[in-house]
């Protein structure tokens, strides 16, 4: 749930999902659910010369399972929010 | 290797016994991808989950890194088995 | 004390080979810190806010702050260098090449089914 809720909170902002075939979708977070699926607007492949198909493509859905990191913006992440949520995670989960 | 794993609680019986057992002890963890980790074993939970003390890490046989703590994810883990010692090749 | 050093796994798995439980109660209660490793995922719960190293699969590698983790070691880490190994063979002399590219991302979310391995910061004695 803690990581629901946090990107649940960053809904809006820019973020880079880089997904476990290597392709970078940059794009605004619209929307994320439990399974941490994810749903990118105003999107653009980081690298479009490597994947000139992805030029067109300009929202997505993204699999959570396909996803390997997500950068995140700087200013959405409250580190000390972070930690106390976390450490309830560990106690309840 | 293995076959010791039986001394500290009496007879091994079940694979959960098993790991209950060896708390404590040297052990060498495989993982699927071959690489092998050897160290002491601090605990485990149900999803294989394993803490290591003094863990150092194998690749082809060879050393490759050491770990003062490290924790290994379980579906990583191909077998775990009980050693004399952690240093059989030296280092 | 049976060791000079203070050793919670040591002292924890003690109290299970005795098989007293309550003990074993009266022992977590006391400890405020709660810095016992009872459970494997306890080992990461005691880096928050340290930095760790983090191995995964496709040969990278993490290290990095830990800000967050859950029981699926999903993270978000932060001052994050990524190190990506790649091996080629040399078309001529068939020998193995390895390079590393290293790359720093400033806030990264980590999923965790990626990962491998995990190891903190040796602790202070």
């Amino acid at each position: 749930m803690l990581f629901f809720s946090y990107f649940k909170d960053l809904v809006g902002q820019e973020v880079t999902v880089e997904l476990k075939n290597d392709l970078a979708i940059r794009g605004t977070l619209h929307s994320v659910d439990q399974y941490l699926n994810i749903k990118l607007e105003n999107t653009r492949v980081v690298d479009q010369d490597k994947y000139p198909h992805m030029l067109s493509v300009r929202n997505c859905f993204i699999r959570g399972s396909v996803v390997r990191y997500v950068q995140l913006p700087p200013d959405g992440v409250d580190v000390d929010l972070l930690h106390d949520a976390a450490r309830r995670e560990a106690r309840g989960g | 290797m293995s076959g010791s794993g039986e001394k500290i609680s009496g007879t091994t019986k079940t694979p959960a016994d098993f790991l209950k057992s060896i708390r404590g002890r040297p052990v060498v963890v495989k993982l699927n991808s071959g690489v092998d980790y050897r160290g002491i074993l601090a605990c485990l939970d149900g999803y294989m989950n394993i803490a290591m003390e003094q863990t150092e890490e194998y690749v082809n046989g060879q050393l490759k890194n050491k770990y003062g703590d490290a924790f290994i994810r379980g579906n990583n883990v191909l077998y775990i088995s009980t050693v004399k010692r952690t240093l059989a090749d030296g280092a | 004390m049976f060791r000079s050093e203070w050793d919670p796994f040591r002292v924890c798995d003690l109290l299970r080979f005795i098989g007293t439980e309550t003990l074993g109660e009266v022992y977590t209660m006391s400890s405020e810190e709660d810095a016992t490793v009872r459970e494997p995922l306890d080992l990461i719960r005691l880096s928050l806010d340290e930095r760790i190293y983090v191995k995964l699969r496709s040969d990278r590698e993490l290290r990095g702050k830990l800000h967050a983790f859950d029981q699926h070691l999903n993270m978000i880490l932060g001052d994050v260098e990524e190190v990506i190994t790649t091996v080629e063979i040399d078309d001529e002399t068939y020998e193995e090449i390895v390079r590393t590219t290293k790359r720093n991302i400033q806030f990264l979310f980590v999923r965790g089914d990626g990962v491998i391995l995990v190891s903190p910061p040796l602790r202070a004695p």
